[in-house]
């Protein structure tokens, strides 16, 4: 009390935060809103890429919803929206595992082993999908030499390519915030309901899997998120097969010349990754007011904080 | 005892997935070493055990002069992410107020937007619209300059969640007594809130370090001639030929990497982290 006066700066609040903000004002806020003017605009024909923007225009939009870009959205989506749920699926038991069945002692070096991978070189790990899945190379022969197949496989340069590459490259950022949610929950709560006459599926199902909803939803948008606009991992494995609404914008904008165009694809890419996460909030939003009807004990931290650890990353 | 090896058959299965899943996140890394030791013009065929790639990577003038920009980008871009971020996250967790709402949604935003979109957005800002960083007067940077300012923008935000996220679990009590001590902020700030905040830092400097090394996107677009990278030039050859000198320089940046992951852990585990902790640090916040 006596040291208030002592404690306050002359500075406000935000203070700390400022270079921050100019930063991203300058480099953040101000080439998104360009991108979205761009989207309205036109190329000058015959021009290296100049844009005019008089008169403002929807015609890039119309271009867009053009099926020659559209397939490539809706593939990108389907891709994606696949991708994150075999990451879900893959992940949720190593994380379970990890944070539940191992003993504590374990746990770091488990994660350490995990980690790796996920720091090592991004399209460096995705060209090794290429050595392995080479027709000629080890894993083709070895698929021979057991008889599972009589012939090479021919895996690269398709859409199998690019879902395995993205389910490779993602799936760390679904297995951390699974294990982190599953290593802070109190291991009371599930001997309560166990001593409480639940069977071991019920308390799965009843208390530890909604317990965990943030570390899902957390975990689906950092996959789901990076996936969508990713288009490296598509460009190494998928050949001409896998085309990815990133690639379009980067080829309006790197070969083409045609900004508009590019920055209309991007607009309508990031559309897209909003109306999902949109349709997934609103699902579970109603599949957890079902739940919580279902169930006769409301237990504390299973709502609200889904978007505090969304946006915790 | 029925009830005990039943718990040992779920176990057991988790364990053996988790097993495979380990297999798979590491089959192409080791892969990728074997074949930096493989005797064939391809990356992709084994030719017989040779380490003569490692030599030609210092042959190659080219190769050495985007691992040298990459490691370039990646110095200049991470102190300005963990300075930024640090103070960030410090003024978020100690002095919240009616700014913290739409700060947190701009780091979310940025957060949120697919690396494409801010690339494009750079390059219309750097290249087209001009603005007043097309001649940058930080000499020393030069053409890389775009580059760095666009590594910083994500690893900044990341930075600025993982240090919130360590303020936020520390007690307050040790700056208010240092305060309460005639401490000045500057002095309570050096002396205590900054070697508190410092394994935060550390983790998340290293993090916008590789996020930087791994970067393609945000390079190709703000990329100017002479400014590759080391992301970008084995970019460039996907679509020709990969030799094995790439996988060569790949071994050597995971060992650094690698390196510098180990003592990041260890230099959390000294500061009494739990893994769990940990765990949340290195992938960015939590």
């Amino acid at each position: 009390m006596h040291r208030a006066p002592r404690r306050s700066l002359r500075l406000p609040k935000f203070a700390l935060a400022l270079p921050s903000w100019g930063y991203y004002v300058a480099f953040f806020l101000v080439p998104v809103v360009l991108i979205i003017f761009y989207s309205f605009g036109t190329k000058i024909p015959g021009s290296a890429g100049r844009t005019e923007f008089s008169p403002l225009t929807l015609d890039r939009y119309r271009d867009a919803i053009k099926p020659t870009f559209f397939v490539v959205l809706q593939q990108t989506m389907r891709i994606s929206i696949t991708g994150t749920l075999l990451c879900l699926i893959i992940g949720f038991p190593v994380a379970y595992f990890m944070a539940i069945r191992i003993p504590a002692r374990w746990r770091g070096i488990f994660l350490g082993v995990l980690i790796i991978p996920f720091w090592t070189n991004f399209l460096i790990r995705t060209i090794a999908w290429r050595i392995v899945l080479s027709p000629v190379g080890f894993l083709s022969n070895w698929l021979q030499d057991i008889g599972m197949r009589d012939s090479n496989i021919q895996v690269l340069n398709t859409k199998a390519a690019v879902q395995l590459g993205v389910v490779y490259n993602y799936l760390p950022l679904m297995i951390f915030p699974l294990f982190v949610t599953l290593d802070r929950l109190e291991p009371a709560l599930r001997e309560a309901s166990k001593d409480l006459g639940a069977s071991r599926l019920k308390t799965f199902l009843q208390v530890t899997l909604p317990l965990c909803a943030p570390g899902v939803i957390a975990g689906l948008l950092l996959v789901f998120i990076p996936l969508s606009g990713d288009y490296i991992t598509a460009a190494v494995l998928g050949g001409a097969d896998g085309n990815m609404s990133g690639a379009l914008v980067a080829s309006q904008f790197l070969q083409a010349q045609n900004q508009a165009l590019g920055s209309a694809i991007a607009v309508m890419l990031m559309g897209s990754i909003l109306l999902v996460i949109a349709i997934v909030a609103i699902i579970s939003f109603a599949f957890k007011a079902v739940l919580h009807r279902m169930r006769k004990v409301d237990i504390p931290g299973t709502r609200g904080d889904d978007l505090a650890v969304a946006t915790n990353g | 005892m029925v009830r005990r090896r039943r718990i040992d058959t779920i176990s057991l299965s988790l364990g053996a997935w988790a097993a495979i899943v380990l297999v798979f996140l590491y089959l192409p890394i080791l892969f990728i070493v074997v074949h930096s030791f493989s005797d064939s013009n391809a990356l992709t065929r084994w030719g017989g055990f040779t380490t003569d790639w490692y030599g030609k990577l210092f042959e190659n003038q080219q190769l050495k002069d985007t691992i040298t920009n990459s490691f370039k980008v990646a110095l200049y871009s991470s102190p300005i992410s963990v300075v930024f971020g640090g103070l960030a996250g410090v003024a978020l967790a100690r002095r919240p107020g009616s700014w913290t709402k739409g700060f947190l949604a701009v780091i979310f935003l940025i957060l949120v937007t697919p690396e494409i979109v801010d690339a494009i957005g750079l390059q219309v800002w750097f290249v087209e619209v001009g603005g007043p960083f097309v001649q940058p007067s930080v000499p020393f940077m030069r053409s890389l300059f775009p580059i760095v300012v666009g590594h910083a923008i994500f690893s900044s935000a990341v930075v600025t969640l993982i240090v919130r996220a360590r303020m936020a679990g520390l007690d307050d009590a040790l700056e208010e007594a240092a305060a309460d001590l005639y401490a000045t902020p500057r002095r309570a700030f050096f002396q205590i809130t900054l070697p508190l905040i410092f394994p935060a830092l550390l983790a998340g400097g290293l993090l916008a370090f590789t996020f930087s090394l791994d970067n393609v996107v945000i390079s190709q677009f703000t990329g100017r001639p002479g400014s590759s990278t080391f992301p970008l030039y084995v970019f460039g050859k996907v679509r020709s030929v990969l030799r094995p000198d790439l996988a060569a320089a790949s071994t050597l940046i995971l060992l650094a990497t690698l390196v510098a992951l180990g003592s990041v852990v260890f230099v959390l585990r000294r500061s009494g982290d739990s893994s769990s902790e940990i765990a949340a640090t290195l992938t960015g916040g939590g």
